[in-house]
């Protein structure tokens, strides 16, 4: 039997190796013993990182900080091809994004977007991940078919739930034929729903993955415990599988907020453009201001406007995820 | 987990302690968990089974809301290598996608070689902004480098926008810092007594790179660069606004022909259907393939 590798709450997911050997990581007082003896100060090739850092500043750090620059320039479709000299305006883009614009509207859009696509996948995601934990018939199949959703590429399955729900589609044809009228579901405030619903259900996979390798991380000898006190399914469940799920599932929230707030191709590709306005979520608004209205200034206003959208889970995400080995991760 | 006992005890005796293992690791009733299972399959099969059975319809059929072929046909697989571009598109993005995961991959292992195994002024701050990098929006990416590239026309003579190497330099923004953080946590996994034996042997830095740690870490590098292509072939932000008709990737030809086909008389649905599924299948058919490996990848920390 293995060593008990971690307690529920200081479950990082950088522990597990990509490849195939789960051990060697697995086992933190040998390798963090390992890791403060090898990382070495002398003879150090720095210069290794020349080729990926100086490329990561080129296309990456520069860009952001012109970006900013842009920010402040009353920069369209006419100053483009001489942005330099486009004339300088100062906050003007920042104060009429937040007053003028959409902006906040989009704000509450994403942030509710996010949060409900994240409260309803998540116990999908934990009931699919205990239902497959344990061995069965078929059990590699079923596995496989919950990650499809996962793996198809956005574009496509927005092509294929704009197709059904087209009118007179098969889910409005469905709908009507138990007697339910649906109306629209790719015009109007209903849309947002639409947005909503395809975004679950290519989704809740990510959860249901990291629900099971935090399964994984669940102990024999627990669940020997717990049948010997002769524990009830819900209340093992309740008062000793779910402990254990903590970590992963808070870090899996906020890795899956992040990345429903940042999501640009799903509302594009189901509604095109012009979208209705209730899925015009962040991404897609600094979008259509850019691309459509040709504001670039105002527009790179408002993508570092969001930024304060993502800053708070990324916060929460730098410090959940182990940096660095020989720092003990948290500190 | 029985790895360590199994193999002294006789297989019938281990066959039943692996059923009687079932019952005491068993976390929902057997009837709860049918119930999940095929819940779940349906709602995931339902939506994938239209776009099979929309491919083999016809337009009419369903733009009726048809979920099974009324009348059976192969030919919009025969037509969207026409109407759609997809051959072209396929083309690109594999050109496209492929070039990105490449150079990501042999860029991150090099750099992450460094990041792990040594210790410097600033290597937290470079791991900690390798995340935060992934979770910056596309958008706010891809505004200045189209004002840039559209300018460069103007101040340098060259033409970017609308080329595949243009393309390319963009995706790297995000495939670069990921395909580096899933090294990072690769080579941490990696038992460092090879790379020592080599040191005390005298291999110098880059004969320890070259010798030990890419033989060792190929798994890895091959994750992170099938990773790197799969950011790129999904992607449409930046391909939709960095591509003409000639450079466009596959989601591109897709997105186009789907938009156009917005407000005809009768849109060409089950075109749209088969190429949804032949733009998925090489994607799909990846995963699948090297399912095992992937997965870990998977939850290792990737926000796009």
């Amino acid at each position: 039997m293995r060593a008990k590798t971690s307690t529920p709450t200081d479950w990082t997911i950088t522990d597990s190796p990509v490849g195939g050997e789960p051990s060697p990581s697995k086992e933190p007082s040998p390798s963090k013993l390992r890791a403060g003896r090898g990382l070495s100060r002398r003879n150090r090739p720095l210069w290794l990182m020349i080729p990926g850092g100086v490329l990561m500043v080129i296309i990456i750090v520069i860009p952001i900080i012109l970006a900013l620059y842009m920010s402040v320039l009353n920069l369209d479709q006419y100053t483009l091809r001489q942005w330099l000299h486009a004339p300088f305006i100062g906050l003007s883009n920042y104060v009429e994004a937040l007053t003028q614009s959409p902006l906040l509207n989009s704000f509450w859009i994403s942030i509710s977007f996010a949060v409900i696509s994240t409260a309803v996948t998540v116990p999908l995601g934990v009931a699919a991940a205990l239902a497959t934990q344990n061995k069965f018939h078929g059990r590699a199949a079923v596995r496989t078919i919950f990650l499809i959703p996962y793996i198809l590429p956005s574009f496509v399955v927005a092509t294929v739930w704009r197709t059904m729900f087209q009118p007179g589609g098969v889910i409005v044809n469905g709908l009507h034929s138990i007697g339910i009228n649906s109306g629209l579901w790719l015009n109007g405030p209903q849309s947002y729903w639409t947005l909503v619903i395809v975004e679950i259900w290519a989704s809740w996979p990510f959860i249901y993955l990291l629900a099971l390798s935090g399964l994984q991380s669940v102990d024999h000898e627990v669940h020997e415990a717990s049948a010997l006190d002769g524990a009830l399914w819900w209340k093992k469940l309740r008062y000793v599988i779910f402990p254990y799920l903590k970590g992963p599932l808070s870090l899996a929230c906020i890795i899956a907020i992040l990345y429903h707030i940042n999501n640009f191709t799903l509302p594009f590709v189901l509604f095109g453009v012009p979208a209705p306005q209730n899925v015009q979520t962040l991404p897609f608004l600094i979008y259509i201001t850019s691309f459509q209205s040709f504001r670039f200034g105002l527009s790179a206003a408002m993508a570092f406007l969001s930024l304060v959208l993502i800053a708070i889970p990324l916060f929460f995400y730098l410090r959940a995820v182990q940096l660095d080995t020989d720092k003990g991760g948290r500190k | 987990m029985t790895a360590a006992t199994s193999p002294r005890v006789p297989r019938p005796v281990r066959r039943r302690s692996t059923s009687r293992q079932t019952q005491v690791t068993r976390l929902l009733p057997n009837g709860v968990r049918a119930a999940v299972i095929a819940i779940l399959c349906f709602l995931v099969v339902v939506p994938l089974a239209y776009m099979v059975f929309g491919s083999l319809n016809s337009d009419l059929g369903v733009a009726q809301g048809d979920f099974f072929p009324t009348d059976f046909t192969w030919d919009n697989y025969a037509k969207i290598w026409t109407t759609v571009g997809l051959g072209n598109g396929i083309m690109n993005s594999i050109i496209i996608a492929g070039t990105t995961a490449i150079i990501s991959a042999v860029l991150g292992v090099i750099t992450a070689y460094v990041l792990v195994r040594f210790t410097f002024l600033g290597r937290v701050t470079i791991l900690r902004s390798l995340l935060g990098l992934q979770s910056i929006p596309g958008t706010l990416m891809l505004l200045p480098l189209f004002v840039v590239f559209s300018s460069a026309s103007t101040y340098l003579g060259i033409t970017v926008v609308g080329t595949r190497w243009g393309l390319m330099l963009t995706y790297l923004t995000f495939t670069l810092p990921f395909s580096t953080w899933v090294m990072v946590t690769y080579l941490r996994g990696l038992p460092h007594e090879l790379e020592e034996a080599a040191r005390i042997d005298g291999a110098s830095n880059i004969r320890t790179l070259a010798s030990i740690i890419l033989p060792l870490s190929w798994p890895g590098i091959v994750v992170s660069g099938i990773f790197a292509f799969l950011l790129g072939w999904n992607d449409v932000l930046f391909a939709s606004v960095l591509t003409n008709p000639d450079t466009q990737t596959v989601a591109i030809a897709l997105q186009v022909f789907g938009a156009a086909q917005e407000g005809v008389g009768l849109p060409l649905y089950g075109q749209m259907m088969a190429a949804s599924l032949v733009s998925a299948a090489p994607v799909v058919l990846l995963y699948l393939v090297l399912q095992r490996y992937l997965l870990s990848g998977l939850t290792s920390g990737g926000v796009k």
